[in-house]
């Protein structure tokens, strides 16, 4: 039996079953990774004894006949931008290489509370800024389904691990595409959460005002199983709440009306992305669901109104890693001796090219002189993409569209290109900028070919209608 | 819409405490430029009756309980520090010596 192949519910089935242990399970897992990781490159590092010690815990409940929880044993993979104490946290960056967090985040609080078993530590995008992976200052990651393809980011690694049976499910963080792009690319699920649903206590911070922690997962129904996991108010983050979803997996799509932003249907999509996309309006249409074009006017301003705002957040965020309060990139004894060099001379030399190039962009939007011209002007047209939403959500329950113009493109491409690497995100970024959950699940019958996601957003705190959704799609379309 | 020169770039990166090589600078000015260039599409737009967005939430007057806690054990804190003594942090001298 195929241990690693298995998803989130026929792990629990079958750890409750007794068909296996959680020992064996997570033991299967970490063999695999050493077999296969050196190709792909997932994770930065494993956790084998902390791993096994979780799953040892979780079989003696199951031996004492204890009643346990859906993710109770599952082996899974945690985004390197997530603080678990006593292990490192790097957020990919030379900055942090040697941090060593003190606390678990919030979302890992509960994940260990529901015996959750954690495998080890995925690769990112340095401090999750970028749309590839590549800006990772500490490894490649390449694509599971082509090795000469980037995986997607920021959170590539997650998502080649999920993609790759290195593990059972994962988390990763999403600021403007970093959950849904991968998952696109490597053809696995991945939900990024409404603003506010999931804490991001402990999560290293790049724009705090639209990060937020999502799932990684085979399948829809696992991503919601881990969703109901992580998501609820925790004191430690006073943007974070509790909501009532409701069924996770229960919409009727005959009673729904599907929204297809026309902005999202331009040149420069992929004539088989648009065709991917349109096999996925006709699934629903034939379930009965109303399809209706709506028109999400300001669409083009939000990469601009992005690169404008997210880096005044990354400027403010990054000022902490000043190589005094977290170690730094210099040995004992090197450390130069003006405390002025220390700060500029830790960041000069921890931070990448990404990076610098966001903290530079962010200091210049805040200075005196520009703050209205770029920062308060980008809140403003934040505002109206905002309200362009709230608009099509008057008529329509969900929309539907792509996740992005291309498939996966290949290592190299556009690591010189800054611009065309954000543009990438054009059709996930806006959800971050209105706080919306939005969902990427593969498009089914690309098993022989690049995987496309097709993108579900929803009403704030409604992932209910978009996982709901998502899992009618996949079972209609079931081989 | 305004450019960055070598000169306000050195002095942004002053401002951020950021070390940026000599041979860095050129290919950040480039992607600077290219990137404010795209920025002055939002220019185009009228805002101004729009009230900015501020933050990502529309959460007010989140508060916990004011009750007493331990957030994260000083032990655990002092040790996440690069360099303490005796529990105390230790940091590079703030003030010139003379």
């Amino acid at each position: 039996m195929n241990l690693s192949g298995l998803n989130i519910k026929d792990i629990g089935k079958g750890l409750r079953n007794g068909d296996f242990s959680s020992r064996e399970i997570t033991r299967s897992y970490l063999d695999r990774i050493g077999e296969k990781d050196g190709d792909i490159g997932a994770y930065l590092r494993t956790m084998p004894e902390t791993a096994m010690a979780q799953a040892e815990e979780v079989d003696r409940l199951i031996a004492a006949h204890k009643e346990i929880g859906p993710l109770a044993g599952v082996p899974l993979a945690i985004k390197d931008n997530m603080l678990i104490a006593g292990e490192k946290a790097t957020a990919a960056s030379r900055i942090l290489e040697n941090y060593v967090a003190a606390y678990d985040a919030g979302v890992i609080k509960k994940l260990k509370g529901g015996g959750a078993v954690f495998l080890g530590k995925t690769n990112l995008d340095e401090f999750a800024m970028g749309s590839s992976t590549e800006n990772s200052a500490l490894k490649l990651t390449r694509n599971p389904r082509d090795l000469t393809r980037v995986p997607g980011g920021s959170s590539g690694g997650s998502a080649a691990a999920v993609a790759a049976d290195l593990a059972a499910g994962a988390l990763g963080s999403d600021t403007f595409s970093s959950v849904r792009l991968p998952a696109s690319y490597c053809g696995v699920v991945g939900l990024k959460c409404t603003y506010g649903s999931v804490s991001r206590a402990g999560l290293i911070a790049m724009a705090s005002s639209m990060d937020q922690i999502g799932p990684l997962a085979k399948t829809v129904e696992d991503a919601a199983v881990l969703f109901q996991a992580i998501a609820g108010r925790d004191e430690m983050d006073a943007t974070s709440t509790d909501a009532d979803y409701g069924d996770l997996l229960d919409a009727d799509p005959s009673r729904m009306v599907i929204g297809m932003p026309e902005e999202y249907f331009i040149e420069g999509v992929d004539p088989e992305v648009r065709a991917a996309i349109e096999s996925v309006r006709d699934v629903f249409s034939e379930a009965g669901a109303k399809i209706l074009r709506v028109s999400l006017p300001h669409t083009k301003y939000a990469v601009p109104c992005y690169y404008l705002s997210m880096p005044a957040e990354v400027s403010a965020n990054l000022a902490r890693f000043d190589g005094i309060r977290f170690p730094g990139v210099f040995a004992p004894g090197e450390l130069p001796k003006e405390l002025f060099d220390i700060y500029s001379e830790t960041r000069g030399r921890g931070f990448g090219p990404e990076v610098k190039r966001r903290i530079i962009l962010g200091t210049f939007v805040l200075s005196s002189g520009y703050y209205d011209a770029y920062y308060k002007k980008a809140q403003q047209v934040r505002r109206l993409i905002s309200d362009d939403f709230a608009e099509a959500f008057r008529k329509a329950d969900v929309l539907l569209t792509p996740i992005a113009p291309t498939p996966a493109f290949r290592i190299g491409e556009k690591v010189n290109d800054p611009l065309a690497m954000y543009l990438s995100d054009i059709f996930v970024g806006p959800v971050n900028l209105a706080g919306l959950p939005g969902i990427s699940v593969p498009v089914a019958g690309r098993e022989e070919k690049l995987p496309i996601g097709f993108q579900l957003i929803g009403k704030h705190f409604r992932e209910a209608d978009i996982l709901g959704l998502g899992r009618f799609y996949e079972k209609t379309t079931a081989p | 819409m305004a450019e960055i020169s070598k000169e306000s770039l050195e002095h942004l990166a002053k401002l951020a405490r950021l070390d940026i090589p000599e041979e860095e600078e050129r290919k950040l000015l480039g992607d600077l430029e290219n990137i404010l260039g795209h920025f002055s599409e939002l220019q185009k737009i009228d805002t101004s009756a729009v009230e900015p967005v501020a933050g990502g939430t529309s959460l007010r007057n989140s508060f916990r309980e004011d009750d007493e806690r331990t957030a994260t054990d000083q032990g655990k804190g002092v040790d996440s520090f690069p360099n303490s003594r005796k529990g105390f942090l230790r940091v590079p001298p703030v003030f010139k010596a003379k």
